[in-house]
Formats: C-alpha cells, sequence, structure tokens
C-alpha cells in the first residue's frame, strides 16, 4: 500500500537532489578537509560551499556556521556552549516554556554547574508572554532561548519583538533560538530575529540525519562540546561528516527554495485543512497564537484518544503523530495546549499533522475522507 | 501608496561628483542589485541624492549589506508612505514603537523629528511637521521622552520627497568610497597573508575594480594554498561584483632564482618577477594600476630600498594603500572585512618556499639587473603566462 507521509515535523524524505549532492563523498571523494593534497582540498571546498549555503538560507556570514550532528547537538552547544562562555557576565537562563528538550534538558543540567534556570511562560493567547519575560530578565540573565516554530501547533513565536526587549532590558543577553521547525517553512534571517544563535537540521527540510548547525551572530564563541583537532574554529573537533555538510547544505540551498512556493504559499494547505476539518464532526483546527507556520497544525478530534487515531490513519496508509515523535512517550499535558484552555481530556485527543513542499490537495482529500470513515466506525463502537 | 518596507541609502563622496554623476549612479545600481541577489528580489530607485531599495522581504539584512558597499554615506531601514499627513504620522508611530523596544527600559530619552521636505508642495514646513509628528506620536511616550534639539539619542528622521515619505530612526554608518568599477580596474598581488586582502579592499574602496594574481610553487607547496586564496578571493567577493583571479606557476622561476642568483637577492627577485607578470596581467585585463599590500619595513623585503627595486621592475603604477600603515592597522581592517581568520590560516606561501637565510635589507637595482641577466626573465615570464589559470569566482 502506498502511504501518504504528514509526519514532516518528525522526519522528512531525503530529497533525490540532496542525495545526489552527496554521493560523490560516499565514494571517489572520501578525503578528509584537513588534508592538504588535492583529495582534502576538494572535501574542504565541498563543506566550505555547504557553510555558504546555510549561511545564505539562514542570513548569516559563513564563518559564522558550526556544522554538528543535528539539532539536538546545535541546541546542547547553544544552551551549554554559550552559557558556559558568558558565564562571567551572569549564571540566569531563561528558556522558553515549548521548548524541545534538547534545550530544556541542557539548561536543566547547567543547574549542576550553578546556574539559574527559570522558564517563560505563555499568555492566554498561545503567545510568549513577554509581560513575564521582562520581568524575570535580570542583570545577571547570560541566555535566553526560545524556539522559532512550535513543533506541536506550528505557532509561530515573536523573536524579533523578544529581541527588542531583550536589548532594552538585559542588553547582555545572549537570544539563542531553535529554528529546527522553522528553516524552509518560513525565510529566515538572524538579522531580522535579532537572534544570536539559531539552531537548525537538515533531516527537517529532505537532508540526511546526523547533519546540523548552529548559525551564530559575528564574534560569539561558544565553549566546546566536544574537543578535538581544531575543526568548525576550535568549536567542534572531529573529522568532518562531510557528506552530511553537503547534504544539509543542499537541503538548505532547497529548502530557501521551498519557502515562497508549493505547499506553504500563503499557508493554503493549513486554510484547506482548517475548512475541510467542518467535515469531521467534532474534529477543528488549534490555532494558537496571532501567526502560524504553514507546515504543522494541531488537530482535536472527538471521542478517542489521538494514539487510537493515529493507528486507524496508518492502518490506511496515512502516518501522522501524536505530540512530536521526541515527546510521544511523555506524560503530561504540554503547555501550549494549556494555554489554549484544552483540559487533560481533550489533550490526549491532540493529533500532529505537519505537511512538506510536496504535500497536496490530493493527500489532504484523502486525510479527511479517513478521518469521516474513523469517526463513524469509532463513533460505533461508543 | 500603501505603507512599505524600504532601505534608504545616502550616496556618499558620489554626491560631489559633477557631469560623472549619472555614470556613477548607474555602477553604483548595479553593484547594489548584485549584492543584493542573494538576499532577496528587490527593485532599486533612484532618487535624487539617495537610493531606495524595495526588497520583497529581509529589508534589515539588505540594510546591513548596504553597509558594505562602497558609495554611500548612510543607510536607514524606513518605512515608505505617501503624502497624506495621517499615513505619515502612523508611520512615525510604529517605527518609533520598534526604536523604542530597543532602547534602555527605564530613564529619560532625548528626542527629536527632523523633517527633510524636498517635495515643496507638501502644504506644511519641516518646522511644523516636526512639532505636529512629535505632538502626536509621543503620546505613550510623554514621560520618558525630552525633546533635545541637538544631538538627541532617538532621532526620527521624515524625508518628504517627490515620490514618496520615508520615516526611519536607523542611520548605519555607510562604507562610503566610491563605487566599485568607476575608477577602472586595477591588479592586485595577492599572497595569503594579512595584508594584501587589504590592500585590494582599500583599492576597491577608491572605485577600482580588483583582479587578483595569486602565485604557485606548485609542487614545493601543495594545492591547498590555492584553496586559500580562492577563499579569500571569495571573502572579498562581497564587496565588487565579480572577481578574476589568476593563478599564476611560479616553482619554475624561483628555482631558476634560486639556481642562478645571489641568494640574498632571492625575495628582492622573485618579487620584482611577479611585479612583472602583473603587469602582463594587468595589460590583457585592461588595468591601470597594480596594488601591492607592501608597508615600510615591515619585513626585509619592504624597506625603501627594496620597494624601489621592486616597483622599477614594472612601467605600471603601483599602489600601496598600506604602505605608512601599523601592522595593528591592518589587522583592524582585516578583522573587519571578514578576511583576517582566513589569512591567519597556517598554510605556507611561495615566498617562503627558499627563503634566503640572510635577506638583503638595502638592494640596489643594478645589483637587480646583473642578477637577472644570468636568467632568462622573458621566457620565464611567457611561461607563466602561458600556464596561467584565469578564473571566475562569485
Amino acid at each position: 500500500m502506498q502511504h501518504i507521509y504528514l509526519d514532516n515535523a518528525a522526519t522528512t524524505a531525503l530529497d533525490p537532489a540532496v542525495r545526489e549532492a552527496m554521493l560523490p563523498f560516499l565514494g571517489s571523494e572520501f578525503g578528509n578537509p584537513s588534508s592538504r593534497h588535492p583529495l582534502g582540498v576538494g572535501a574542504r571546498e565541498a563543506v566550505d560551499l555547504a557553510r555558504r549555503q546555510v549561511a545564505r538560507a539562514t542570513g548569516a556570514e559563513p564563518q559564522d556556521v558550526i556544522f554538528t550532528s543535528g539539532g539536538t547537538e546545535a541546541n546542547n552547544l547553544a544552551v551549554l556552549g554559550l552559557a558556559r562562555a558568558a558565564a562571567k557576565r551572569g549564571k540566569h537562563l531563561l528558556i522558553g516554556a515549548t521548548e524541545h528538550p534538547s534545550v530544556a534538558e541542557a539548561a536543566t543540567a547547567l543547574q549542576q554547574e550553578g546556574f539559574e534556570v527559570e522558564r517563560l511562560c505563555l499568555d492566554s493567547g498561545g503567545e510568549v508572554d513577554l509581560q513575564a519575560l521582562k520581568a524575570l530578565l535580570r542583570p545577571d540573565t547570560c541566555l535566553v532561548a526560545q524556539m522559532l516554530i512550535n513543533n506541536e501547533f506550528g505557532t509561530r513565536y515573536d523573536i524579533p519583538r523578544m529581541a527588542r526587549i531583550l536589548r532594552a532590558n538585559a542588553p547582555q543577553a545572549l537570544l539563542h533560538v531553535d529554528a529546527v521547525q522553522s528553516l524552509g517553512k518560513l525565510q529566515l534571517s538572524m538579522g531580522e530575529l535579532g537572534a544570536h544563535s539559531l539552531a537548525i537540521s537538515a533531516h527537517k527540510v529532505h537532508g540526511p540525519k546526523g547533519s546540523g548547525a548552529l548559525v551564530m551572530a559575528p564574534g560569539l564563541r561558544p565553549r566546546p562540546l566536544v574537543f578535538g583537532g581544531g575543526q568548525e574554529r576550535g568549536v567542534r573537533g572531529g573529522t568532518e561528516n562531510v557528506a552530511g555538510i553537503v547534504g544539509l547544505g543542499k537541503a538548505a540551498e532547497l529548502a530557501e527554495l521551498h519557502v515562497n512556493s508549493g505547499a506553504f504559499q500563503d499557508g493554503r494547505l493549513r486554510e484547506s485543512l482548517r475548512t475541510r476539518l467542518q467535515e469531521v464532526p467534532g474534529a477543528r483546527l488549534l490555532d494558537p497564537g496571532a501567526e502560524r507556520s504553514p507546515a504543522v497544525c494541531a488537530i482535536l478530534l472527538p471521542g478517542a484518544p489521538a494514539e487510537v487515531w493515529m493507528h486507524h490513519l496508518e492502518q490506511r496508509g496515512l502516518y501522522t503523530s501524536v505530540g512530536s515523535a521526541c515527546q510521544a512517550n511523555k506524560q503530561g499535558i504540554p503547555p501550549a495546549l494549556l494555554a489554549l484552555g484544552l483540559d487533560e481530556g481533550q489533550a490526549k485527543r491532540v493529533l500532529r499533522v505537519s505537511f512538506c513542499h510536496t504535500s497536496s490537495e490530493g493527500e489532504l482529500d484523502a486525510l479527511i475522507q479517513a478521518l469521516q470513515a474513523i469517526e463513524r466506525e469509532l463513533g460505533r463502537l461508543n | 501608496m500603501k505603507q512599505e518596507h524600504v532601505v534608504v541609502a545616502r550616496y556618499g563622496e558620489l554626491w560631489l561628483k559633477g557631469r560623472n554623476r549619472p555614470q556613477f549612479e548607474r555602477v553604483l545600481v548595479q553593484n547594489v542589485k548584485e549584492a543584493l541577489r542573494s538576499i532577496t528580489k528587490c527593485r532599486v530607485e533612484r532618487a535624487t541624492g539617495i537610493l531606495v531599495v524595495h526588497p520583497e522581504s529581509r529589508a534589515g539584512d539588505v540594510a546591513r549589506r548596504l553597509t558594505e558597499i562602497f558609495g554611500f554615506s548612510s543607510i536607514s531601514p524606513a518605512l515608505a508612505v505617501g503624502h497624506d499627513l495621517e499615513h505619515i504620522t502612523s508611520a512615525a508611530a510604529q517605527v518609533l514603537e520598534q526604536a523604542v523596544e530597543g532602547l534602555p527600559a527605564k530613564g529619560k530619552i532625548t528626542f527629536r523629528v527632523a523633517t527633510k521636505r524636498a517635495e515643496k508642495r507638501f502644504p506644511m514646513t519641516s518646522t511644523e511637521l516636526d512639532v505636529h509628528i512629535a505632538d502626536n506620536i509621543l503620546g505613550p511616550y510623554e514621560e520618558r521622552m525630552v525633546i533635545k534639539l541637538k544631538d538627541p539619542e532617538l532621532e526620527l528622521g521624515v524625508y518628504v520627497r517627490p515620490e514618496a515619505t520615508y520615516v526611519f530612526a536607523e542611520r548605519l554608518p555607510g562604507a562610503g568610497g566610491l563605487p566599485v568599477g568607476t575608477l577602472g580596474r586595477v591588479v592586485s598581488l595577492l599572497s595569503g597573508g594579512i595584508d594584501s586582502p587589504v590592500a585590494s579592499h582599500q583599492a576597491m574602496k577608491r572605485g577600482c575594480e580588483v583582479i587578483y594574481a595569486a602565485f604557485h610553487s606548485y609542487p614545493f607547496i601543495g594545492e591547498s594554498y590555492m584553496a586559500k586564496i580562492r577563499r579569500l578571493v571569495r571573502s572579498l567577493a562581497r564587496y565588487q561584483p565579480h572577481s578574476v583571479l589568476y593563478q599564476v606557476p611560479f616553482s619554475e622561476i624561483q628555482v631558476a632564482i634560486r639556481d642562478h642568483t645571489p641568494h640574498s637577492y632571492r625575495t628582492v627577485l622573485y618579487r620584482r618577477m611577479m611585479q612583472r607578470i602583473s603587469s602582463v596581467i594587468a595589460r590583457r585585463e585592461k588595468a591601470m594600476a597594480l596594488v601591492t599590500g607592501e608597508s615600510i619595513g615591515q619585513v626585509a623585503s619592504q624597506t625603501l630600498e627594496n620597494m624601489s627595486c621592486i616597483g622599477a621592475a614594472s612601467d605600471h603604477l603601483v599602489i600601496r594603500p598600506l604602505v605608512t600603515f601599523d601592522k595593528s592597522e591592518t589587522i583592524d581592517i582585516a578583522r573587519k572585512i571578514g578576511t583576517f581568520e582566513l589569512s591567519i590560516e597556517d598554510e605556507p606561501d611561495c615566498c617562503t618556499v627558499f627563503q634566503p637565510p640572510k635577506p638583503i635589507i638595502r638592494g640596489k637595482l643594478a645589483i637587480c639587473l646583473d642578477a637577472e641577466t644570468s636568467i632568462d626573465v622573458e621566457g620565464l615570464v611567457q611561461a607563466a603566462m602561458d600556464g596561467c589559470v584565469r578564473e571566475v569566482i562569485e
């Protein structure tokens, strides 16, 4: 059975063009970028090209791109590395209400080193509570970490505004932005965001797994997590994952092209989904916040827990998810759902559908039909 | 006219040029379009004394990028509106709100509105408009804002011009200089060091388009040296639209000099050969001068005597932008223009191969000329030119 993949926020299919770009580096072009013979020089040039591609897609400078083993390491490097480097100026951290564990757990680990970590909260509209942010900022706040697009509901948080508030109230504090769900969904620009660092991941944008980057503002130097032979300006040791880096570069370049095309144009697919869900009794799209990603949609379903819906959909060849794949097994109501006023029962009935640039109205049709059928089926059971 | 995010860039010295100005402006527009191509789609409009860029998105990035383009004195991201007083005031309120959010949250802020009214049909005078805008937008900040006409911390600029009204609070310093390409072409002798990229940048600043010549002593030094040179050229490519790099094979020349001339003169003689070859490249590329990173007394080959000996090898004008710079001054610029980190990457260059143990400090031209009778200068230059590779680097 051919499947319809609607779990692109978990991971995406490798783009053939990305695979094509990577292949030579899994074959004859196996040089070490640090070698001074032509094989090494070729590898180094490939890594440099990827650095420029990533820089261009994020509005940064090539020398400020640090390649990592993925989004998790990029977030770890930002939180641990930047906080440790800034520890002299203060040991107070603020972490967004809905941060991915790669941010939140890293911050928790810093508590062992004498850092004080506090969490931001969301307001009733599902936005970052900016008044609370102002109140929490202190002269010793060294880092604020806030995701740009919520990986479960698609809320797009107002980072530029947060950045201005930081500049005014705690100019010493750095702003780290987890943009893992944002690349390829909206135009990313370090400058426009006012961020000091940005984490991205290749496999969320049709690149390979095991490849990501931390993109920084000029002049920043996080303490390394991985020590080695001076690669990545000494910030991240270890021989470069050349094929993975090349894949990330190509994927970032393509992601930039997809931003204004296909399914993401004006949030077309998200709007369709909202309208079409009226055809499924008891179902509706959750719309937290003022602005939302066109790619990540949370659906509140009637009756059975989302897990049940998910498996019934998968039986029909439609792949979706419950919560984010990274958190699917955890207990508790996510803060973003609490902010929407959902109770515990409702929180369990939230299904995530996430699109990519090739997602189509046809796939949406199939989803709606399947949901209608499952609704009838599950309804009979009650 | 609906409200639009634009970037206003003010001409620098260009404004002083007389009859050449339209041509200078055309080149500048081209350079701007080329520089912004990788950031966003945009339309570039020429207005009196300023360029107005209408980007589809990323206006902030566009503004920052323009600070690197030679020919502007300052740059402002702005809101463009029509001539309707209500629209102007509302734009001013928005710009002010953003600007205030980025200022210290406590304490007084000195402030003024500065209107420039080039559209004389506009019914209010500049001062009337200043007062009207201030009166209508300061409400929410009344407690904090103190009007100060001289050097306020926050200046809200309003340009009322025939095509539109621009409202802005930010003024980023421009790169100054003249548009690259308006003052002709030069050939810059690029080594992997700190100086020559800075010298190249300085030449661009004065409107010169730079063609690079790099000398490669393969197999005495590796391909990774040329890779480093390419990285440097690429990093400088942000300051001029197109970059051409000549890779000149140089080992044969170095071997000939090593084997047939007094060893203390080696470095001076290498450099004379580089100068000659660069002159040939300059003629081929219709360039009018050579650029080097020499600075008096910095190394043995850069004494006045040796620089005279080296300069005499070519009849082209030799420009040495760093001639009176201290090393620290050069390093400061290298850091600013983004070449320093690349320059200090550990990589031997062709002058460190066959370096004499005791280089001559006060070279004499007569001895250079005499030494060169032992080698086939013309043949070696010709062979180097035959073997050189011309590469366009984006």
